[in-house]
């Protein structure tokens, strides 16, 4: 192939796009994360049930596609503080406190993960879905690549709901308090925060993001069962890549991984794109195992 | 105003206090002394609710509080402050102190507690936009004591405020808990240092081994040497016990 810096800088375009959808979803991994101390394996399925939401609402019931947006965060939020409450919280309690000791979460989390799946192949069968939605906008042309309107938007809708998010956590009490749950939930009780019950609150905006991820994604791609699980690993890539927690890490990591993975399928080989993000994983870890955001942590003990 | 009845605790199946009565009156301050590892911080953990009552009951400002979520007790005017590297490092200082104040509603008097908080350390007002992380030792410990301020207590229990200062700076310490304690904040005071303690304080008790072992006023206690004896002979056992471990 030639080399032709218009389609390099298409390339380049596509990556971002996709990257911070990938941000948007490592970010939910990373609030997990910190808020509840386990990896959610099934965030994957959540991304996937989120994006099955928004085409039900919109295709089916008819809701204009930004309200199937909002409306497929509010159902997956619910359904993610559902599975917390009922699944995940005697696990995390019995570790003492919050903390998790063994192994018990991991495995509920991937047999979730399996759960959601097949309770979404029950619903919806195995075929994957077209997610049609008219913008209204051109298409964008850079030389002969075209970019659809979707991945403008959904570049755009990413930023911006990562944007509220920060402005939310920096800026507001309830956000002061959720960074206090995330940091260490039993000096967060004593400052009395109801800390119960702001785990299920992290657990519900991470999913939110999740599922605004699969509504984003949906158009560009189409909708089925299996989505989630190469999502949730890119995803967790980007988190590692960035380092868990930071929030600016999580997007960046998640650039990263989009633009590694897009040009790595543009000139070298595009059979293998889904190679690209965990060899950025590998050699991220490798050479700083703590992300490109993240900060070692400081334990004085 | 704080009556603890033969309370018994611990992690799970590990019991830590063995029927700990104790009572700290209205405006008074109260030491706890003890060394390592004798049940001091259990108990202040249970008090605070972040450790579940077993057996016996912790009455607080005439409703019993035994059984109650950590952030209820918060709400009902008990508040605990941590220990000093139990600051959050990666907020602010002002963050901090505005976590201390999450319980309240009344905004415009949260600002004004806020600029009396950095009245009586002058030093945070500096350090307000700095990650508290990076203060130091002495620094940390009174960001703790106004974070505990600002939730606007009516009794403050301090986690050993002396723990890894120099003396200069616990004296400085002291002597902001001194002038707390004259704005009618009732005290509990938990310490390994047992003379400046007993310097605060009018009432003590001593605790080893999940009991009190000793209880009486200050004055009683200074000149008592037994005191000295079980108290220093439980921390050169301990001492002796880690650096054989």
């Amino acid at each position: 192939m030639d080399f032709d810096f218009g389609s390099l800088l298409a390339f380049i375009i596509f990556g971002v796009t996709i990257g911070v959808v990938y941000g948007i979803v490592a970010l939910g991994i990373s609030l997990i994360y910190s808020g509840l101390d386990i990896v959610h394996f099934a965030h994957g399925e959540i991304y996937m049930f989120g994006a099955f939401l928004g085409l039900v609402l919109s295709q089916q019931i008819g809701i204009p596609y930004p309200g199937a947006m909002i409306g497929a965060m509010i159902l997956a939020a619910l359904l993610g503080m559902f599975i917390e409450r009922v699944f995940y919280r005697r696990l995390t309690r019995s570790g003492g406190g919050y903390t998790v000791s063994g192994m018990g979460m991991i495995i509920c989390g991937f047999g979730m993960s399996v759960a959601l799946m097949n309770v979404a192949f029950l619903i919806w069968g195995a075929d994957a879905e077209p997610f049609p939605v008219d913008f209204g906008i051109e298409p964008l042309e850079i030389n002969d690549i075209s970019i659809p309107p979707s991945y403008l938007l959904t570049a755009v809708v990413s930023l911006c709901l990562m944007g509220i998010l920060n402005y939310f956590l920096r800026y507001t009490k309830i956000g002061l308090a959720v960074r206090a749950v995330a940091h260490n939930k039993d000096i967060a009780f004593l400052m009395g925060i109801n800390v119960p019950l702001f785990i299920s609150l992290i657990f519900g905006l991470a999913c939110a993001l999740a599922a605004a991820a699969g509504v984003l994604v949906g158009p560009m791609q189409s909708v089925q069962v299996e989505m989630g699980y190469l999502m949730l690993m890119k995803a967790f890539a980007a988190a590692v890549v960035g380092g868990f927690g930071s929030l600016p890490g999580a997007l960046i990591g998640g650039i990263l991984v989009g633009i590694f993975e897009n040009l790595g399928a543009a000139y070298i080989s595009a059979s293998h794109k889904d190679i690209y993000a965990f060899l950025l994983l590998i050699l991220v870890l490798m050479y700083r195992p703590a992300g490109l955001f993240g900060i070692v942590a400081k334990v004085k003990a | 105003m704080l009556n603890i009845k033969e309370v018994h605790s611990g992690y799970g199946k590990l019991k830590i206090l063995r029927g700990i009565n104790l009572n700290v009156p209205q405006g008074g301050v109260v030491a706890l002394l003890g060394g390592n590892g004798t049940g001091k911080s259990t108990l202040l953990k249970t008090i605070s609710g972040l450790v579940p009552v077993m057996e016996g009951s912790i009455e607080f400002d005439g409703q019993i509080i035994s059984g109650k979520k950590p952030h209820e007790i918060v709400r009902s005017g008990l508040v605990q402050v941590t220990q000093s590297k139990e600051a959050y490092p990666a907020m602010t200082v002002e963050e901090n102190l505005m976590l201390g104040a999450y319980t309240r509603s009344d905004s415009s008097v949260v600002r004004a507690d806020l600029e009396r908080v950095y009245e009586f350390f002058p030093v945070l007002r500096q350090r307000r936009k700095v990650l508290s992380g990076t203060l130091s030792g002495g620094e940390v410990q009174m960001l703790v004591i106004g974070r505990g301020l600002m939730a606007k207590p009516k009794m403050l229990m301090l986690d050993e405020p002396s723990a890894a200062l120099a003396p200069k700076v616990v004296l400085e310490i002291f002597s902001n808990i001194y002038k707390i304690s004259q704005t009618g904040v009732t005290i509990l005071i938990v310490e390994q240092n047992v003379r400046m303690a007993l310097l605060l304080a009018q009432y003590a008790y001593i605790i080893r081994d999940g009991v009190i072992m000793i209880e009486g006023s200050a004055e009683d206690l200074i000149n008592d040497p037994s005191v000295k004896d079980s108290f220093l002979g439980g921390t050169v056992a301990n001492t002796k016990k880690s650096l054989n471990s």
